[in-house]
């Protein structure tokens, strides 16, 4: 953790971590003998499933929790379904998971190898979906975007995060196989690469431009890029994808290249671990793998009340339980000590104006937490800018009274997005 | 599954910078020692019963306040103590017990307490305690009186109460280097301009003021007294007289700083700094307290929420779909 300096005359400066010059080889963790997949939909008795508890599936499987279902995961490997639950996550947010027994056989079932010659965005969308990186898809073919702009991450978003680097500086050769196939299914050929500044690296990209990223948090978030590099500035309550960029991370690249080359689905992907002595580890697991699995392939010891962070210290998510899968998207996991976590308190704001001077998107905070709290919601964002926060936390990092900011903008975007809903509703039913 | 160890589950960020509501009140009080060291060896005994009568009894209030409104106990934030230091150090150094009892009620349960505590004060307490005494109580804050019965080797005059009384006649009487180095009549944190100015520059340093509030303010008093003794000077005293006497210096770097009732926008902190400067020179100069410092700040501290309304646009308002 970084903590303040002893002189601050200006607003702390936060330094995302560049990736080591001398790379090891990622250490491979075993396929464990059972897997859990997660499945962005929820459970619904009231419909019609397709798949239960003791089916048996094949690597390489779609599964589609109803008859009717659009959203699929696919199958790491051939076994049997033991269970099937709901996983809760962030502001309830349901989603469903799959425990999956390992067979030792192992049984493809390779529907994607027929359409591997002729890459299309609808077949992609169709069988690569749960990709590592997890590639937007969904995101080029919905109408309400018009993508013309595509970037790929590769400066890490988050702090203490080199996975993203880890791909550029490893796989260059088939970040440019993917993006040809990216530019052949999507139409789209203006195409960026983030860079930070501070790696060594070549424009070797041909008609990809590259964008050099500062070392300071959050200069390498989406919109902070946007309005850096890309002279847009998305519009407040907007989101990228809507102003036509799209923001896509370079291992979904690199698995779509491999997918296509050896024409079929892949399952491994790098996740940088950091124990609680500050090491990191970077590991190949296949998704599906717990966490805990890795921790004890690394022996990496977790005791009770540590906080086990999934993503970077600033944006991420920490998670109940060692259970939690390896998911496609996932790029990060800290081990952190109980001894380092910092308290949060229901102090009120004492008005000391450090994360109106940190804020990047100029957002009046001070103001904002006040009717957060009184869960004015909809006054939030009329007159506060509860919409131009960008979440990049560091209002909560700075804050003195120790108020959990980022929690109560979370909160309050997700309250008002109910709260629309609600609106919208019952405008349409009047 | 089998049992497993709990978690801690909390939302994102996991890093804090470590800074605390008691750290930054201690480090305030620190910067404040020096010049309350100087007042208490200054002005002897009486000076130091003042002071540590009045931090105590201003978290006294606070505790008692606590109890009877029921709710957390909050003088380990030190934010009670750290307003009674402040309060003290305005206050002359033979100040009854009695007074300092009623400032100190005034400034926690009157001047923050009723508005809902920390962070919730409209006006600095300190300053709402002062300003009350002194409508009050005007022979408390005569310090000529005050000191009556000490013998100094500078000249034993409050230096804004003569210049009120005798014009400009009297700012001869007073050397800059005494009236930098403590050697002057007055509160007792508010004589010894150096430590104020040390201690000050610490807090700015260490990101627990902000700059831009002080340096406006005492521009403002630059500017404004500028103006007067070009208008007229035989009637008016220069900038670097104001600035170090009377309560200028506590006001730039302890008073007008107060988080809750500043700006923290960077035009609005110009603004309020400034107004403060000149509001300051204005009542001494044709006003009829011989400082103003304690008024202008009540002034500034009323104009805050009006003038932190002008921010930065925040980022994608106002911008139409690209």
């Amino acid at each position: 953790m970084i903590k303040r300096p002893f002189f601050q005359l200006t607003s702390p400066k936060l330094r995302y971590d560049l990736i080591e010059s001398d790379l090891k080889e990622p250490e491979k963790i075993p396929k464990p003998p059972r897997m859990i997949i997660l499945l962005d939909e929820q459970l619904d008795s009231t419909r019609k499933i397709r798949i239960e508890e003791g089916d048996t599936v094949k690597t390489g499987e779609r599964l589609f929790l109803y008859r009717n279902s659009t959203e699929y995961t696919t199958s790491p490997c051939t076994g049997t379904i033991t269970s099937i639950a709901s996983f809760t996550g962030d502001f309830g947010e349901v989603s469903t998971y799959f425990v999956i027994e390992r067979k030792n056989s192992n049984e493809q079932l390779n529907e994607f190898e027929a359409f591997a010659d002729k890459p299309e965005l609808e077949s992609a969308d169709r069988f690569l979906r749960s990709l590592p990186g997890k590639p937007p898809f969904q995101t080029f073919t919905s109408e309400a975007n018009r993508i013309h702009t595509l970037v790929i991450t590769g400066a890490d978003m988050d702090l203490r995060s080199t996975t993203c680097q880890y791909h550029v500086v490893t796989a260059f050769d088939e970040i440019k196989a993917g993006i040809q196939i990216l530019e052949k299914i999507t139409g789209i050929t203006q195409v960026f690469i983030t860079i930070p500044e501070a790696l060594r690296q070549n424009n070797g990209f041909e008609k990809t431009q590259m964008i050099r990223t500062t070392p300071f948090y959050p200069d390498a978030l989406p919109e902070i890029i946007m309005k850096d590099h890309l002279n847009t500035i998305v519009p407040a309550g907007s989101t990228c994808e809507n102003a036509g960029v799209c923001f896509i991370s370079p291992e979904a690249v690199i698995s779509l290249a491999r997918a296509y080359r050896e024409k079929t689905h892949v399952y491994e992907k790098i996740v940088t671990i950091t124990g609680k002595n500050k090491t990191s580890h970077r590991v190949k697991a296949t998704i599906g793998t717990p966490i805990h699995r890795i921790f004890s392939h690394l022996d990496l010891k977790t005791n009770e009340k540590d906080r086990i962070i999934v993503g970077g210290p600033m944006k991420g998510f920490s998670t109940y339980t060692l259970y939690h899968p390896v998911t496609p998207d996932m790029d990060n996991i800290i081990i952190q000590d109980r001894a380092d976590i910092e308290y949060v308190s229901d102090y009120p704001c004492i008005n000391c104006g450090k994360c109106i001077s940190i804020c990047p998107a100029n957002v009046p905070v001070n103001l904002l937490v006040r009717n957060l709290e009184a869960d004015r919601y909809e006054d939030a964002a009329d007159f506060f800018d509860l919409n131009s926060c960008i979440e990049c936390g560091l209002c909560s990092y700075v804050c003195t009274a120790r108020i959990p900011l980022f929690q109560y903008i979370r909160l309050g975007k997700h309250q008002l997005q109910l709260l629309e809903a609600e609106q919208k509703m019952e405008a349409a039913n009047a | 599954m089998h049992k497993q160890n709990k978690y801690t589950v909390s939302h994102a960020p996991f890093w804090h910078d470590g800074d605390t509501i008691s750290t930054m009140n201690l480090n305030i009080m620190a910067a404040a020692l020096p010049a309350a060291l100087f007042g208490i060896l200054q002005f002897g005994m009486p000076a130091l019963g003042v002071m540590t009568l009045a931090v105590s009894t201003a978290m006294l209030w606070e505790l008692l306040f606590n109890f009877i409104s029921k709710r957390d106990i909050t003088i380990t934030d030190y934010d009670a103590a750290m307003t009674g230091m402040v309060f003290a150090m305005m206050l002359p150094p033979t100040t009854p017990w009695w007074v300092v009892l009623t400032g100190t009620f005034l400034a926690i349960v009157i001047g923050k307490q009723i508005y809902g505590g920390i962070g919730a004060t409209p006006f600095n307490p300190a300053i709402v305690a002062i300003a009350i005494l002194m409508v009050s109580w005007k022979g408390f804050f005569d310090f000529d009186a005050a000191v009556l019965t000490y013998d100094f080797d500078f000249t034993p005059l409050a230096p804004l109460a003569a210049l009120k009384h005798q014009g400009t006649a009297a700012v001869d009487l007073f050397s800059l280097s005494d009236l930098i180095m403590g050697n002057q009549i007055g509160s007792t944190g508010g004589v010894f301009g150096a430590g104020i100015i040390a201690g000050g520059i610490y807090l700015i340093l260490r990101g627990y003021i902000r700059w831009e509030i002080t340096l406006s303010y005492i521009a403002g008093i630059f500017i404004t007294a500028i103006i007067f003794q070009a208008a007229n000077p035989d009637l008016y005293a220069g900038p670097l007289f104001h600035l170090f006497t009377g309560y200028t210096l506590l006001g730039a770097f302890f008073l007008a700083t107060m988080n809750a009732a500043s700006p923290v926008n960077f035009i609005p902190m110009l603004i309020y700094g400034a107004a403060g400067g000149f509001m300051t020179i204005l009542i001494r100069n044709i006003g009829v307290y011989p400082d103003g410092t304690v008024f202008a700040i009540l002034i500034i501290n009323l104009i805050n929420p009006l003038i932190d309304k002008i921010r930065p646009k925040a980022l994608g308002r106002g911008v139409n779909n690209a």
